[in-house]
């Protein structure tokens, strides 16, 4: 990654890239929104940091986006709004140029993170996240403890705040050290959205296992627990009955808020399939990207150490 | 529009001034007088201004029209209106035929399927014109598009497809019809072809001509262009150098990438500063930052106040959008009004217009200004009182008065109601209140057309013929001020231009009838000869 100081923008290469036909593996979209002042540039910065892979940073200000220019090195810009017609026209026609220069980075980045601007709609910026080479991960929203109550009553931007938190598949409760104490939060946000993954953090610490979910090939063999959490994983060849599925995803430990994986589904064996699951909510749907997907099933379950007990996939394991 | 000379017979052009209007014997014994009379039996009025318009207005006449209505490109060719899905697919048959390249993609704009009888148009009918070239048919809305199985096949669109907006049939097959930006987003190369015509060089000819066919001589392209990028400057300097551009541009600078710190917009300031200070020409201006704080009415985006929407879509949030944390918004304006530059702020509702009013109040507050005039842009639900406040604090209002024919009757009826749909677009009230107030197209979001604007602001009639809100109609010579010197004095060109007085540019409208003499109802149906530029005559749909 080159290193230099503030945002650059988008390159205004006419040729669009596919990504689908660059990687080997869909590259994973994690979108971050919240409410101005919120923490998501400190989260940025962390995951930066933290990240072992190599991350493309997306920044999308006054519904448009720019590029971190940590990350790419172009700096002409030629993108459009058209304002009053649409307001996310911007962001189409930015995105695709924002994707054209992650593609021609080098080492090419394996995951996206893209920071809403403090008004967007995280759920609109998501929708982007479902394009081919591409797999959406979570939208990750960070909620300023100590000013949450007072944003949601605030009769300008209220709503706003309640519907980014809305949209989250895991909200960040941040600045915890700060705030007398975080029941009254929590009890509030659970009114609007009571599936997602809650995590209480400071200084937009998080575990980037917990937002992105671990990558089966890193997750240690014996299955040992490093840090908070622990990862354990399933991997087999034969495809899985849905019911199976559905099973043992409602069997899980509560403590078990984040998980993922490719699956083949025995009823529709040939489409590798994508599982997340993100606090209380989980999804399958079709992987965009067939050519390159490993074979069999990979799963990766993420808890609280000492949560998640060995043979949590026993079921999965009768069927191989 | 110079009320102590309001009609004249003949007009005296040294150059590209006016040196005289009065009566053609006034000027006989001028020195060296040649007498024109071509435009004896016309009508000559000051050049209309265009102050709310996009560059990229006329780029979508590169590639075929599919829309209901008849309309004229900016060479002047009538396209007559695809009234059915057959004759929608017969033009483009006839242009996959005429195209070369067999792989090329065949874009075309303009369908309106709400006006289409029959079937609505999908893929399968498409494919009719072509199997084998991807085909993008970009709707009218800017917010749909409708694809062949080729342009799906190459994008990677079937039932797999997660991304919401890809329409699909009760088999669970995409149709063809891809709904909202990140779903026609998927079909890249078309989205993209388009938005390379728009941003183009041969883009800020086609508006131009637009413009000059229908009597504008000086338009504002408010907040398109990203002057702080290399090139763009240059690209509208090549354009507007050319003795034959046939119209002034104010560019205005677009408030963004800016991450809304008080020193990162000082430093967008200083850019905006620079460019009024050392880059003007004769028909290029700057000296206006544009900002946009919410969204649109039809939307359902804008930010209006309580009780907010009538009949908004399922999920719908209950109010709109901010594009800027409203927060931010004193320290924004504070910086560019401190600079000197004159802030038009994009406020559709009435939540927005508030916010921009208090900031600019608050900014006078800390730093009083004369003159400043700080626009609010669109101002359609802006109230009484509002208009109030700004007349108080010096502010001007460009009201976008073709909103009333284009969704008048769906205001009444979807967006706000018919109490709040018949206030909207409230030019008696800007008038009453004393606000100095335009009014405009936001081409491309409707047509340009100042005299069609101008009968909307005076009969108010919506598409199916009804008088939204009488009250608020105005008269046709407080029309023609909107579009001529009030225009002018948001563009703060109102010295130079926007009045025919002598030392002004000699920039006009030439009109076959007068707007004065016509039924109210007939001034948009007034044909535009065309334009004078700094003395140079541009004649309509010339090429
Ligand atoms: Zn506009």
């Amino acid at each position: 990654m080159g290193h230099s100081s503030g945002r650059r923008s988008l390159s205004s290469g006419i040729t669009v890239t596919k990504l689908v036909d660059l990687y080997d593996s869909p590259m994973e979209v994690t979108v971050i929104g919240g409410y101005l002042g919120a923490g998501k540039t400190t989260l940025v910065n962390h995951l930066l940091s933290q990240a072992t892979e190599v991350i493309a940073v997306l920044i999308n200000d006054f519904g448009e986006i720019n590029i971190d220019d940590k990350l790419v090195d172009s700096a002409d810009e030629n993108t459009i709004t058209l304002t009053n017609g649409c307001i996310c026209c911007s962001l189409a026609d930015g995105y695709s140029k924002a994707l054209d220069d992650v593609a021609k980075r080098n080492p090419r980045p394996t995951r996206l993170v893209i920071e809403a601007s403090g008004v967007a709609d995280p759920a609109a910026v998501a929708a982007y996240g479902h394009a081919p080479g591409m797999a959406l991960n979570a939208v990750a929203v960070v909620a300023d403890s100590v000013n949450l109550i007072q944003q949601l009553a605030d009769p300008l931007v209220g709503q706003t705040v309640r519907s980014q938190l809305a949209a989250a598949d895991v909200i960040l409760l941040n600045k915890t050290d700060l705030a007398p104490e975080t029941e009254t939060v929590r009890t509030e946000l659970d009114r609007f959205n009571s599936d997602a993954l809650l995590v209480e953090c400071v200084h937009s610490r998080i575990d980037l296992d917990l937002l992105f979910g671990s990558e089966v090939s890193k997750v240690p063999k014996a299955s040992e627990a490093v840090g908070e959490y622990e990862s354990r994983c399933h991997r087999s060849n034969q495809p899985i009955p849905r019911d199976a599925l559905v099973e043992l995803i409602e069997r899980l430990p509560e403590q078990v808020q984040r998980a993922k994986g490719i699956v083949r589904v025995a009823e529709e064996p040939q489409i590798p399939m994508v599982f997340q699951l993100v606090g209380r909510r989980w999804e399958l749907r079709a992987l965009a990207d067939r050519k390159n997907a490993p074979e069999g099933n990979q799963l990766v379950v993420i808890g609280p150490k000492g949560t998640v007990p060995l043979d949590w996939d026993r079921t999965l394991k009768v069927e191989d | 529009m110079d009320p102590t000379q309001p009609f004249a017979t003949a007009i005296a052009v040294q150059g590209d001034r006016i040196v005289g209007v009065g009566d053609r014997e006034d000027f006989l014994d001028f020195p060296q007088t040649e007498v024109d009379e071509r435009f004896g039996n016309k009508i000559l009025l000051p050049g209309f201004v265009e102050a709310h318009s996009h560059v990229m207005s006329g780029a979508l006449w590169e590639f075929p029209y599919v829309g209901f209505y008849e309309r004229s490109d900016p060479t002047g060719r009538v396209w007559s209106g695809c009234q059915d899905v057959d004759s929608v697919l017969q033009r483009l048959i006839q242009c996959d035929q005429e195209m070369v390249d067999p792989d090329q993609t065949l874009v075309a704009w303009g369908l309106d399927p709400i006006f289409l009888q029959g079937e609505r148009l999908v893929a399968k009918h498409l494919d009719q014109v072509s199997t084998k070239r991807p085909i993008f048919v970009f709707h009218a809305s800017g917010h749909l598009a409708t694809v062949n199985s080729e342009m799906m096949r190459q994008s990677g669109i079937d039932q797999h497809t997660p991304t919401p907006g890809v329409a699909k049939d009760d088999s669970g097959v995409p149709n063809g019809e891809l709904q909202e930006p990140a779903a026609m987003s998927l079909a890249s190369d078309g989205l993209a072809t388009i938005f390379i015509a728009m941003m183009s060089s041969e883009a800020k000819w086609s508006y131009a001509l637009e413009a000059r066919n229908c009597g504008v001589t000086t338009a504002a392209d408010l907040g398109t262009t990203r002057l702080a990028m290399e090139g763009q400057l240059e690209a509208w300097r090549q354009a507007t150098d050319d003795p034959q551009y046939p119209i002034r541009v104010v560019v205005a600078f677009g408030n963004f990438g800016s991450d809304g710190t008080p020193a990162n917009i000082r430093d967008m300031a200083e850019k905006a500063v620079h460019l009024r200070e050392h880059e003007e020409s004769a028909k290029l201006r700057f000296g206006i930052v544009k900002i946009v704080l919410d969204g649109s009415i039809q939307g359902f985006t804008a930010r209006i106040s309580h009780p907010h929407y009538l009949d908004p879509p399922p999920g719908h949030p209950g109010n709109g959008l901010w594009l800027i944390p409203p927060e931010q918004m004193p320290d924004i304006v504070s910086a560019y009004h401190q600079a000197g530059l004159t802030v038009h702020c994009h406020c559709n509702g009435d939540e927005a217009a508030q916010v921009f009013i208090d900031a600019v109040d608050a900014a006078l507050q800390t730093h009083p200004r004369e003159d400043h005039r700080h626009t609010v842009q669109h101002c359609q639900l802006t109230t009484e009182q509002q208009y109030k406040k700004m007349s108080e604090l010096g502010m001007n209002a460009n009201i976008f008065a073709n909103h009333i024919f284009y969704w008048g009757d769906q205001h009444a009826t979807i967006t706000v109601g018919s109490p709040r749909a018949e206030k909207m677009d409230g030019c008696a009230t800007a008038e009453r209140e004393g606000v100095k107030f335009s009014i405009h197209s936001d081409a491309p979001i409707t047509p340009m057309g100042q005299l069609h604007t101008i009968w909307c602001a005076v009969n108010r009639l919506t598409a199916s013929g009804n008088i939204l809100g009488p009250e608020e109609r105005i008269g046709v010579h407080k029309a023609l001020q909107a579009c001529t010197i009030d225009a002018a004095h948001q563009l703060l060109m109102d010295n130079e231009i926007g009045s025919l007085e002598n030392g002004k540019l000699a920039d006009f409208t030439v009109l076959e009838s007068d707007p004065y003499e016509v039924e109210p109802e007939e001034l948009k149906n007034i044909q535009v000869w065309g334009t004078v530029v700094g003395g140079v005559p541009f004649q309509a749909g010339s090429q």
